[in-house]
């Protein structure tokens, strides 16, 4: 099979974030980045598609020029057999999916696509479905349990109240991954060291006969949640505690 | 050169300790507190150490190994170490005492018969150099080896050896006549056997035990250079493995002086937290400067050893130097908590009683006083 897969460099799950003075990005001084966490499902699920199934494997990314580090250590040392980094900093969902959908046509020949359910540092959740649309592909969302036969896929995916969903349908397909679809591998020692001689093509929008186009959408400010009051110690005796908490939830606090 | 390129000097040193410390933090810190307390080696998690290519480290690329340098070694110690220095002395006494050296010292037929085996970790190994009557004085060790048609037959003890218990196979030092040679003892050889389990105070994550020599005959072919050479594949050898015990000093202490910045922030006394007393604001701040200094010792002597790059002095300093902050900064992190610290609930107690081995083991201070204090008379010269 040939496997493509989509990866963000995001932060940190774990950076501390701080809003920019601009009100419109974050500091990105002394923050850690990495492959985003359902990116890693993606290109976990892409592994092992190819462990089962045989073939090759492409990760695509739109980012900065330095993501080749993350790239080499979070996808070509742990399967990926080659990267393409698209050099454009597009200014919406929008943008970063018609690169990532040209750069997937300008390879061709690709049985499956695979994404993160969101990223993790601006958790749009558009990703896989606007690449899904703009090749005119099958696409699941979500999906924590996945098979392929033949032409055929048969991807499981959680709906609301804990209801599980079966999706059969025909490849090429988008599938975009959510936890629980796998278990992250560690990157070996040996292919990390084997990783610095894969292939990794930084390109622009041109040489994939990509166009991010105007953006639709902007970001208008971002602002950190309203810090949290401080807590309150109620004083007394159990009893009288107690009784003193269950009336300010209810009258003051309005829970009860 | 900047602080992160020290630590890290190329990318793939970056993934590697990002490697390792994810590892260290899923698999090897949740299991640490357990094996401490039964005192035996957390085999299964040893042999994932092997599917991570982390036990040929240092060996190239040709010889099935991983291909990196003495900085990767003190990285992947140095995040073990954080979680658990008795787990990482194991994997220290495999891949740096046995497999670094054997590879360095064997031929290409020895290699073909031990080599891939330790690396996977199916095979797991040890060093055996110190005697009941020979640390420090390695020249006076009195196990034997007597040529007798293609065979050897060895006979003697050494002790404290770690992974002792669940070892197969191990570079033995011995005596040819006066001078020392070196050998590969394993399993299958008639006449070798290992004693009980040697308890011990810290390091409990990994064994220790003595290796017995009765008329142990292995085959000629287990020589290891030649008879005589058992020095010079010692002393080779020697500074990686100074440096990577060092490493897990960093490690501990590394480790200490976090647990001592959330502690202090988190306890309160008085009405404020701990760490605006000036008392607790020395530990803090003296335990982070001697961790610093230790770990930039560690990494810049490390850039400097490799199998044909030499710096004694550098590694016997190192080590000189790190040890005892590992077990202050340690002992600094106990006092910070104060009664939890001494419990068993929590690290820092294991970390404690982890940390004086590395006074003791690989050379004691005292050792590397007087290897320093020839080396530097010897360097100036007057």
């Amino acid at each position: 099979m040939k496997i493509g897969v989509c990866a963000k460099i995001t932060p940190d799950a774990d950076a501390r974030i701080k809003v920019a003075a601009d009100g419109q990005s974050i500091v990105l001084d002394g923050v850690k980045f990495g492959i985003s966490d359902y990116d890693e499902y993606a290109i976990e699920e892409a592994i092992r598609t190819k462990e089962k199934h045989g073939g090759e494997i492409v990760s695509f990314t739109v980012g900065d020029a330095s993501a080749d580090k993350q790239l080499r250590s979070g996808a070509l040392a742990l399967g990926v057999d080659r990267s393409v980094l698209v050099t454009e900093n597009p200014g919406d969902p929008l943008g970063i999916a018609k690169l990532l959908a040209a750069a997937i046509q300008k390879e061709g020949g690709f049985d499956v696509v695979f994404t993160g359910k969101s990223t993790i540092d601006q958790q749009n959740f558009q990703i896989g479905t606007m690449v899904a649309e703009l090749l005119g592909w099958a696409h699941v969302t979500q999906v924590t349990a996945l098979e392929f036969e033949g032409n055929q896929f048969k991807a499981t995916r959680n709906m609301d109240a804990g209801i599980r969903q079966v999706v059969a349908g025909t490849l090429p397909a988008v599938i975009s991954c959510e936890d629980g679809l796998n278990t992250v591998r560690y990157a070996k020692l040996p292919d990390i060291m084997k990783a610095k001689k894969k292939p990794l093509d930084s390109v622009g929008a041109g040489a994939i006969g990509g166009d991010a186009g105007a953006a639709r959408s902007s970001v208008g400010n971002l602002a950190p949640p309203p810090a949290r009051p401080a807590g309150r110690m109620i004083e007394g005796d159990a009893a009288t505690a107690a009784k003193e908490l269950v009336r300010l939830l209810r009258d003051e606090a309005k829970v009860l | 050169m900047n602080y992160e390129k020290l630590f890290n000097p190329t990318d793939e040193h970056q993934a590697l300790r990002e490697m390792v410390a994810d590892f260290t933090r899923a698999e090897v810190e949740p299991q640490a507190a357990e094996f401490d307390a039964k005192g035996v080696l957390n085999v299964d998690l040893f042999r994932k150490l092997g599917e991570l290519g982390l036990l040929g480290i240092t060996i190239p690329e040709e010889g099935g190994g991983a291909g990196m340098d003495a900085v990767a070694a003190v990285i992947a110690h140095h995040e073990l170490s954080k979680s658990d220095p008795g787990f990482c002395l194991a994997y220290l006494a495999h891949s740096m005492l046995f497999v670094n050296n054997f590879y360095w010292a064997s031929n290409d037929e020895q290699r073909g018969r031990y080599l891939e085996k330790t690396i996977s970790g199916e095979w797991i190994g040890g060093m055996g150099m110190t005697e009941p009557g020979a640390g420090t004085d390695v020249i006076g060790m009195t196990t034997t080896a007597v040529k007798d048609g293609d065979s050897y037959v060895l006979n003697g003890t050494k002790t404290y050896i770690t992974n002792g218990c669940e070892g197969y196979v191990f570079l033995v030092y011995a005596k040819t006549g006066d001078r020392i040679t070196a050998f590969i003892v394993d399993r299958d050889c008639p006449g070798f056997s290992t004693s009980h389990h040697i308890d011990k105070l810290g390091m409990r994550g990994s064994t220790m035990s003595e290796l017995i020599f009765e008329d142990c005959r292995i085959p000629a072919s287990n020589l290891l250079g030649k008879e005589g050479g058992g020095l010079t594949h010692m002393m080779r050898n020697l500074e990686i493995e100074r440096l990577t015990l060092a490493a897990m000093s960093v490690g501990i202490a590394d480790r200490c002086v976090e647990i001592m910045v959330r502690h202090g922030q988190e306890r309160h006394t008085f009405g404020q937290p701990i760490n605006q007393y000036g008392q607790i604001q020395r530990y803090i701040a003296d335990g982070y400067a001697m961790t610093e200094a230790a770990k930039c010792l560690v990494y810049n002597v490390a850039r400097d050893v490799g199998p044909d790059v030499h710096n004694r002095i550098g590694s016997d300093a190192a080590k000189l130097f790190a040890a005892p902050v590992g077990k202050m900064v340690a002992d600094y992190a106990m006092q910070v908590m104060g009664g939890s610290g001494y419990c068993r609930e929590y690290p820092v107690e294991r970390l404690w009683r982890d940390a004086k081995l590395l006074e003791i083991g690989g050379g004691t201070l005292e050792a590397h006083q007087k290897n320093l204090t020839k080396d530097l008379a010897r360097l100036h010269r007057i």
